[in-house]
């Protein structure tokens, strides 16, 4: 599973990276955390706010500092539906 | 450029329908013109009818999504419901302009770009 932060690195972005290792660590999944941050890279995901989130390259969050818990969610969702 | 101020200011997204007709035309360079003049900021209508992830979760938290439809046909529009998304919708032939015979010209762009954005701001 791929994990990517999208955002220019400031520090709502570094914030939910570490939510994002944090629910990846909890919930033990086999993920990669990728930080985007190119501008144009963000822009062609169709990102228009950061920090987002997106996990294997399918945008979740747009402009929100993801809790914990709120980043678990999405992973199980998608760890779910790899099985 | 996207922002980055995590949810807590206005952003205002604009789509502009780039049909085959003049009144598509005249849809792009409304838009271009608004974007020009901070009204907002363009991004791809056509990302958001093939369902592109990203483009579906900004237009879902952005403060106004604004749709500029070419004709009566409103695809802009009915890209928008499909989805359940809230949006404010403009149409060119609602502006004197008549599908397919129109000449769509600088000054006709530029004014019809300024009642919009007029409309926009109210």
């Amino acid at each position: 599973m791929k994990v990517q932060i999208l955002g220019s690195g400031c520090p709502k972005c570094k914030l939910l990276e570490q939510h994002a290792r944090e629910a990846v660590a909890e919930l033990g999944v086999d993920a990669e955390i990728v930080k985007v941050t190119n501008t144009d890279d963000i822009m062609e995901m169709g990102v228009m706010m950061t920090p987002a989130l997106a996990i294997d390259g399918e945008v979740k969050s747009v402009g929100k500092v993801l809790t914990k818990d709120q980043v678990a969610s999405y992973l199980k969702v998608v760890k779910f539906h790899a099985l | 450029m996207p922002c980055k101020c995590d949810g807590t200011c206005e952003t205002t997204l604009i789509y502009a329908c780039s049909g085959a007709a003049n009144t598509g035309l005249l849809a792009d360079q409304v838009m271009r013109i608004l974007s020009r003049n901070k009204v907002g900021s363009s991004t791809c209508l056509a990302a958001m009818g093939a369902d592109l992830s990203g483009f579906l979760e900004s237009a879902r938290n952005a403060t106004r999504n604004i749709v500029l439809d070419g004709c009566k046909v409103s695809c802009g529009k009915r890209i928008f419901e499909k989805n359940g998304l809230a949006y404010q919708h403009y149409v060119m032939t609602d502006y004197d302009v008549e599908k397919g015979k129109t000449p769509i010209t600088g000054d006709l762009t530029e004014a019809v770009a300024e009642r919009i954005e007029g409309l926009v701001k109210a």
